[in-house]
């Protein structure tokens, strides 16, 4: 096993190793992207089918609307929470050890959103009138409804995206401009737009700190109102099994406990295909599993609290609903949900299970699994137990559903690679930071170590 | 027709921050004993605030640029979501509900007070980081990787001086340049 700690890494072998990983990935990094653009293609193929044939071949019927693109949707917009709103969270309380991983969360970030932003123009069907919820001059006589919890998702969305892609770059100019220093041909002109001509001088140094932590300030409560409003969706809504209180919290829970999986996923990924053993050490991929914990035993405080409100409502419908949910058609669904994101975490309570990486990798994609499906039982056994008996039947997604959410997953891994192919996926300077800070405070440690040694010897003469 | 008078300076490379704390120190103690320098410039791979400090005050209200890009955003907002619901009385019907909405609108403006404080701060980041900017011809590379580079704008007369000082903390390497 490599060492658990980051060891004393010299600076010129940081930016060494991280532009290494800009040209030459393991092989395997040229496998999974294969396997990704492979598996996009097909989402391509099975979107043109519905495009031309309409929604019926989804196997999308009334009152099923909302099915696997609307929990993908929730998922991928979950998916975007923990990138940002960790760093920008581990940023403001000063843990040292997301350095080394925060960039290519926040990436995640913004390629989940990307993700996400697809599923609600799969979904509407009439692709071209997608530009009907955007605030535009009103010629059709159809303004957008504002007191829609669906429009308050688009501008929360893309205030999300926006200031999330803008977090991403700004922390990324003091490395672009070493890129741009080493760099050649095509990267060398990119680097050279991106870096603004950043020269590390002491007044941008200023201005970027207290830039970067004006902006966590803002994203924080930024990310907790977006997955809020996701939940308001549903929990605006009469249907029995959405009217619920505390689905904001809830959800803001779930995201977070699903995006820290996806952390973990893509920090076993990215630490064997670009070779970054030496940064992301089983110290931080302990740390990071500690809080996926911590995550996950108050997301599920939230779900059983969801359970026994519902349970002493006395509100028939919903307590109908709750029951059929784990005894009906979708039972598989929720009690394999429960498996995946209630049990498989306990697992995350022994150290040497946190600080194996290919058992994390496995346990990250249970927990995901279970997440998908917690998305999944949220929106479908609601639609088949709805207040009329006509729309109380049970409808699983078809191939077209099923072939465009794993296409999903392939669109956004693909875009997280080239990302981590052309910009530095590890903070440079920040992990320099670390470094520096960690000697000087070693060194500081020591030296208080040997003057109390040097006080006990002068006392010990004394006293002899 | 005037002449511009070309900027002198001595940029120095240091290999430690401890070094180059200690030349600022020195810079600064012959600047207040024969005022000689005109200006001093840090450049390091990551942020050393006591060495910042040493340099002088920073005066970087970006934090004033977040707040009235707030404020902006919270007012525009409203009057954004209230515009819709002016516009939308006439066309659909509102079922006895207000026009002017206030509880969904303060969705509205939450999301646009945060849309535009980021924005703002950005543009207080690149006013007072002075970017975007041509890279300078002398700006050294190693910069950006393990060096500290110390310039000193300063007039030919006095560079054996600056040059002895630099040199004096250590400095790997010493030019001079003329812009």
């Amino acid at each position: 096993m490599s060492d658990y700690k980051m060891k004393d890494i010299e600076w010129a072998k940081i930016n060494e190793d991280v532009l290494a990983s800009l040209e030459s990935p393991r092989k395997a990094f040229w496998i999974v992207l294969a396997v990704c653009f492979a598996l996009v293609l097909c989402g391509a193929a099975a979107e043109i089918y519905q495009y031309n044939t309409g929604l019926g071949v989804a196997l999308m019927n009334n009152p099923h609307y909302w099915q696997t693109y609307i929990s993908n949707f929730v998922f991928w917009i979950g998916m975007s929470h923990s990138g940002t709103l960790l760093s920008a969270i581990l940023l403001l309380t000063h843990a040292d050890w997301r350095k080394p991983i925060y960039r290519f969360a926040e990436a995640m970030t913004f390629f989940s959103i990307a993700t996400a932003a697809i599923f609600p123009i799969i979904h509407i069907g009439r692709v071209w009138d997608m530009y009907w919820v955007l605030p535009y001059p009103n010629q059709h006589a159809i303004w957008p409804n504002f007191r829609s919890p669906l429009l308050w998702d688009a501008f929360a969305i893309t205030t999300y995206a926006t200031s999330s892609a803008l977090f991403l770059y700004i922390g990324m100019i003091p490395d672009l401009a070493i890129c741009r220093d080493k760099a050649k041909g095509w990267r060398k002109k990119l680097y050279t737009a991106m870096s603004l001509g950043w020269m590390g001088r002491a007044t941008e140094w200023v201005a970027f700190q207290k830039t970067y932590v004006l902006m966590a300030c803002f994203l924080v409560p930024l990310a907790v109102s977006v997955h809020s409003i996701v939940a308001s969706d549903f929990a605006m809504s009469m249907m029995p099994g959405w009217h619920v209180t505390s689905f904001p919290p809830y959800f803001v829970a779930g995201a977070l406990y699903s995006g820290c999986a996806a952390i973990i996923t893509l920090f076993v990924l990215l630490r064997y295909l670009f070779k970054f053993e030496a940064y992301m050490t089983p110290e931080i991929m302990d740390k990071t599993a500690r809080l996926t914990f911590a995550i996950a035993m108050a997301w599920n405080f939230l779900n059983l609290s969801e359970y026994a409100s519902i349970w002493y409502s006395h509100d028939m419908f919903e307590h109908e609903m709750l029951i059929d949910k784990f005894t009906g058609p979708y039972a598989g669904v929720v009690w394999t949900m429960l498996f995946c994101a209630t049990i498989v975490p306990f697992a995350m309570a022994w150290k040497k299970v946190r600080v194996n990486m290919w058992a994390m990798f496995v346990i990250s994609l249970l927990i995901q699994l279970g997440m998908w499906l917690e998305r999944f039982q949220i929106v479908s056994p609601p639609l088949a137990s709805n207040h009329e008996p006509w729309t109380q039947v049970a409808v699983w997604p078809g191939l077209v559903q099923m072939t465009i959410t794993a296409a999903s997953f392939g669109w956004f891994t693909m875009l997280f690679l080239i990302f981590c192919k052309v910009f530095p996926s590890v903070s440079m300077y920040e992990v320099k930071e670390m470094v520096y800070h960690r000697n000087k405070h070693g060194k500081q440690k020591l030296q208080d170590l040997d003057k109390i040694k040097d006080d006990m010897i002068k006392t010990e003469e004394g006293l002899s | 027709m005037r002449r511009i008078r070309k900027k002198h300076f001595l940029f120095a490379t240091y290999d430690d921050f401890e070094k180059a704390k200690e030349v600022v120190g020195e810079l600064n103690a012959l600047d207040d004993k024969e005022d000689i320098i005109d200006n001093i410039e840090l450049y390091s791979p990551i942020e050393h605030p006591e060495v910042n400090e040493m340099l002088g005050e920073f005066h970087q209200p970006i934090q004033r640029f977040s707040f009235f890009g707030g404020i902006t955003g919270t007012i525009l907002g409203f009057i954004f979501a209230a515009g819709v619901g002016q516009a939308m009385f006439t066309v659909q019907p509102q079922g006895g509900k207000s026009v002017i909405t206030i509880p969904p609108d303060i969705v509205i403006a939450y999301e646009m007070t945060i849309l535009l404080g980021v924005l703002s701060t950005i543009a207080g980041f690149l006013i007072y980081a002075g970017l975007p900017r041509r890279v300078k011809s002398y700006y050294d590379h190693e910069v950006g990787v393990d060096q500290i580079g110390v310039e000193v704008e300063t007039h030919p007369d006095n560079n054996e001086k600056v040059r002895t000082t630099l040199e004096g903390c250590g400095a790997v390497e010493v030019r001079e340049l003329t812009q």
